[in-house]
Formats: structure tokens, sequence, C-alpha cells
């Protein structure tokens, strides 16, 4: 299995969209972000990221995901890990099967499930970094440990600062 | 660069393989430019219809600032299709799905502020809408058997979302009345039940959906009487297990998604779905053949082995009743997304080959099919130069070999 910083890959591709988003209509079932963290849906997560130029920490999942539940009970769980993305970013969780309705602004109205084909979620988890504008810092596929978590974080702090 | 510019010869010589040769992409829409977003997504992908000799599309777009339901048809033989007409009302109008009544009407069924709405269309003249029921709702997919016009959906009920199936009594005119209505599921749900789809086979009445009652998403199905959508068997799986080499102890399952249904010959029925049970490549295509009773066989992929390491998504199921069976899907394997279909032939699915007219080096995706009394195959679907860029929604007419 690569180590954190092989699973971490920077794209700094101006992606999709600036991703102020708002969500509508019919509201399906969600799955399972970690326990104790501020995961919002994606379009209230966005607006905190704009309104205070935080970076927004994408966690595209899926109901009954078993890489999923493994990174939330081995990883998420540490109280470090919880402290640093609670305090750097704006959490949002997508369920990568929903039908839940979102909007871009292009205008775009998209599903939870097409906007994970959007950001290439066609595994889960998948954790992206965005900046408040939408475009993507980085992206790591698949189960995390602590030290991955940690590890991208001060990545992506890094870039920030530059 | 794709196979289309690179084999152009074997992309005709395949085309011809699947039993059609398809006409240039016409538009479906004069609506096309920048910040309009075609939509075609019904649950079950039943968004083209052909009634006698002419074909019809239902979509959804927001080409005013609000999402709405249009329909736009043309006959056969002509090389154009007529100006959108508006299938819904005011409020804000999602998924619509569309299927031919008999040789003169159409219906069609969509969500609309909440709740999934009915009418019934011919040449031009619109019936008037009438609701599903009171509750919230959502995902419609219509299925006309003749003595009935049933209309699947998914109702909120309390926590959790629950599959109805509505016989609507369509008589002679443009009048549509809701006649009965009932659960899928007699037993209450213990989570949700999601985009349902209808289809009669032989004596018995079909309806297949997403529910997640195991703690992750899977395919189920349930059986009925033609004429008698009250008395559904108990409900079955239909996407089986994953064979998984690795035991995690987290977890309930592999994810799936969106299935279809469709009729064949005199007694065939086939579903399929988006299924992520090889997770590492995305979704792939499987499905399974009805074996009446309420029970479906093993599980089968529909795409062949070139499109494993790729992923698919949005299926879509045509049959009709000389026996042909038809799947379409989008499929990234040439690097970005095509439209690619495969015959079921002798108990098998053939290869994957992609529909000519719905491949290249943009991005085709979304196709629903429909194939007609004389075998014909109908395509629409969504295509767009880049993948946030504006969509064109796009029609192909395959005539039958």
């Amino acid at each position: 299995m690569p180590g954190p910083v092989g699973l971490f890959q920077y794209c700094h591709v101006g992606l999709l969209c600036a991703l102020a988003v708002f969500c509508a209509g019919y509201s399906v079932a969600w799955a399972d972000p970690p326990e104790n963290y501020p995961f919002q849906s994606f379009d209230k997560a966005m607006h905190q990221a704009r309104s205070e130029g935080r970076p927004l920490f994408v966690y595209f999942g899926r109901y009954g995901c078993g890489y999923c539940e493994k990174t939330n009970k081995e990883a998420f769980s540490d109280a470090g890990v919880r402290q640093r993305y609670a305090e750097h970013y704006a959490l949002a969780y997508v369920d990568a099967e929903s039908g839940k309705r979102l909007r871009l602004p292009s205008g775009e109205r998209i599903t939870e499930r097409e906007l994970g084909t959007r950001y290439q979620a066609f595994v889960t988890p998948v954790f992206s970094f965005l900046t408040p504008e939408g475009e993507i810092l980085g992206r790591m596929v698949g189960v995390q440990s602590k030290e991955s978590l940690l590890v991208a974080d001060d990545q992506v702090q890094a870039v920030l600062r530059q | 660069m794709k196979a289309f510019l690179l084999f152009p010869f074997g992309l005709l010589f395949s085309a011809a393989c699947q039993g059609w040769i398809f006409t240039e992409p016409l538009p479906v829409t004069s609506v096309q430019v920048r910040g309009i977003f075609h939509h075609l997504d019904s649950s079950g992908r039943r968004n083209i219809a052909v009634s006698a000799d002419t074909v019809s599309v239902i979509w959804e777009d927001d080409r005013d600032g609000t999402p709405r339901v249009y329909l736009a048809h043309k006959p056969l033989t002509e090389g154009q299709f007529s100006e959108p007409l508006q299938i819904s009302g005011a409020g804000e109008a999602f998924e619509p799905s569309l299927v031919a009544v008999d040789d003169k009407r159409l219906a069609a069924a969509w969500e609309e502020d909440g709740r999934v709405r009915v009418r019934l269309i011919a040449s031009g003249r619109l019936g008037k809408t009438i609701d599903a029921g009171e509750e919230e709702s959502a995902q419609a997919a219509l299925f006309d058997a003749g003595e009935a016009l049933y209309l699947a959906r998914s109702v909120r009920e309390g926590r959790y979302s629950r599959i109805r199936l509505a016989v609507i009594s369509t008589g002679t005119r443009l009048d549509a009345r809701l006649e009965s209505d009932c659960p899928v599921d007699r037993k209450e749900p213990t989570d949700e039940q999601l985009y349902p789809v209808p289809a009669a086979v032989a004596d018995e009445l079909v309806v297949a959906w997403e529910d997640r009652r195991p703690g992750h998403t899977i395919i189920m199905a349930a059986a009925s009487g033609r004429g008698d959508p009250c008395a559904f068997s108990e409900p079955v799986r239909i996407s089986k297990r994953s064979g998984g080499t690795r035991n995690l102890p987290y977890g309930k399952g592999h994810g799936v998604s969106r299935v279809t249904l469709a009729p064949f010959g005199a007694s065939g029925l086939y579903a399929i779905w988006e299924d992520k049970r090889n997770f590492r490549e995305g979704y792939d295509i499987y499905g399974a053949l009805y074996l009446g009773k309420g029970q479906f066989d093993d599980n089968a992929r529909v795409q062949d082995d070139f499109g494993e390491m790729a992923k698919q998504w949005h299926a879509s199921l045509g049959g009709d009743a000389e026996g042909r069976l038809i799947a379409a899907w989008s499929d990234e394997r040439e690097g970005n997304s095509d439209i690619f279909l495969s015959v079921w032939s002798g108990g098998q699915w053939n290869e994957s080959t992609p529909l000519s007219s719905a491949s290249g080096s943009v991005q085709q995706a979304h196709p629903s099919i429909v194939l007609d009394a004389a075998g014909n195959l109908h395509a629409a679907w969504v295509e767009r130069d880049e993948v946030n860029g504006p969509t064109r929604l796009l029609y192909s007419f395959g005539k039958a070999e």
C-alpha cells in the first residue's frame, strides 16, 4: 500500500467549477460520515468555506461502504485528526449514490451521484481538498490512516501558505 | 485519441454487427446554448417513446431559469423535431418519464414541487395534469401494459421512502385518472426504497427498485398479477452479493444503482443496473433474467471484458415483441464518455460496441433507448464538448437490418 504522500496527489486543476452550490428538492438517505465531526451537505459547506475563507474537505462516501467505515473508525476517530480537520476546513459529505440535487454556479443542476462522477469518485471513499473557489488542491483515494490524514492536512496547509 | 478517429471502418462494422444502421445525430431541441443543461434522467431511463410513426423525447432543462419538463416529437420520416412543448406546470419539475399509450397517445409523469404528476399527450394537445397522491413523491416511471397504465414512484412515508404502484385509467381521450395505488412491499419500510421501474411480462407485473434495507443499496423486485397491483409477492433481492477477496470487519456490502427493466419476446423480461461489486474501477453494468413468479436468475455482467477496467453509468434497456433485447450505457473505456451497446443473443450479452453516432472525442452520456414495432432502435442522449460545458440533446435512428 502506498504511503500517505503517495496517496495524496496535487492536482491544481481549475476544476469543474467554482462550486457555490445550493440544494433543492426531494431529499434522500444519507450515508455515514464520521461521528462527532461538523460534516455538512455540500452546499452548506461550500457556503461556509466562502464566508470564512477556509478550504473545503469533501468526503465522497456511500451507504454501507466498508472502507469508509474502516477509515471512520480507525482514522477519523483520532482526536488530533478531528481537531485539525474541524479547525482547518469546511467539511462536506457527499453520498455518491444519492439523488439529492445540487446546482452549480454555472446553472447546471446535478445530483450528488453525478457530482461524484465529476470528481472521479468512482470508488468510495474519496477525499478531495478544494479551495473556497472550488479548485482541487489534492485528493486521496481509499482507506486512510490517521497518519495519512495528518500528512495530507500538512501538505494542504503548506500549499495554502505559499 | 478516440477509436472513432483511429478506426472509422471498424466502428461502422461494429454498428452494423449490432443489427442496426444509425443515422447521424439530430438535435432534439434547438435550445442548446451556454447556461442550458438538458437532463435525461428518469427512473428506469424512460425518456423516449414511439407511438405509431412518431418518436418523442421528454427531458428537463431550465431555459427560463426554472427546471421544467419539455417534449419534442417528429414523424419517423422527417429530419427535424417539433418545437418543444412544455409538459410541466409553473413549479420546479424534474425527472420526466414517457411511454406510448397507444398509436395516438403518450403518457408523461414527472416530479413537480415535490409530487409526482401525470398527463396524457396527443398530437401536441395536452390532457389535464393529475397528482399521483397528496404525499411527497418523486422518481416516477411509467409502463403501459395495454390493459392499464402503471406508474411506479417513491413516496415519502415518515422517515423513509416507499415504492408504490398506481394504476392510471387512460380511457380513449386525454383524461387520466388514478384508479388504485398500493405499496409494492406490504411491510413497512425499514430503510429507503428508491428509483422504481415497472414492467409487465406474460400475465405478471414486476416492479424493481433500489432498496437500502440491508444497510447498503441492493436491487429488489416483486411481482403481481397484471391488473392486480395490490397483491405483490414478497420482494426478492436481484443484485447478488459480491465475492470479494477481502473480508472487512466493516461495511455492509457493495453499491448498486438505478435499475431498469424491459420485456422482450412473448415471455422475456430482463433487469439491468449499475453495480460496484468490482469496486476498483467504478460501476459495471450487471443484469438478471426474470424467471417468473417474482424470481430472477443469477447475475450476468452486461458489458464485455474490455470494459472491465473502465467506468460504466446510466444503464438503459430496450426490448420488442420479436425478442430483441438491447442494453445501452455510458462507457469511459476510450478515455471519455461514449454510448455503448450490447445485444442479448443466445442467452448471453454480445460484445460491447459504441453507438456510432454517439461516440467520439466529446462527452456522450445518459442514453435512453426504445425499440419500435419494426425493431428499429431509437436513442436519445446528452452530449457536451467538455465535462462542465453546456449540453446538447441528440437523437439517432437505428434502422433494423
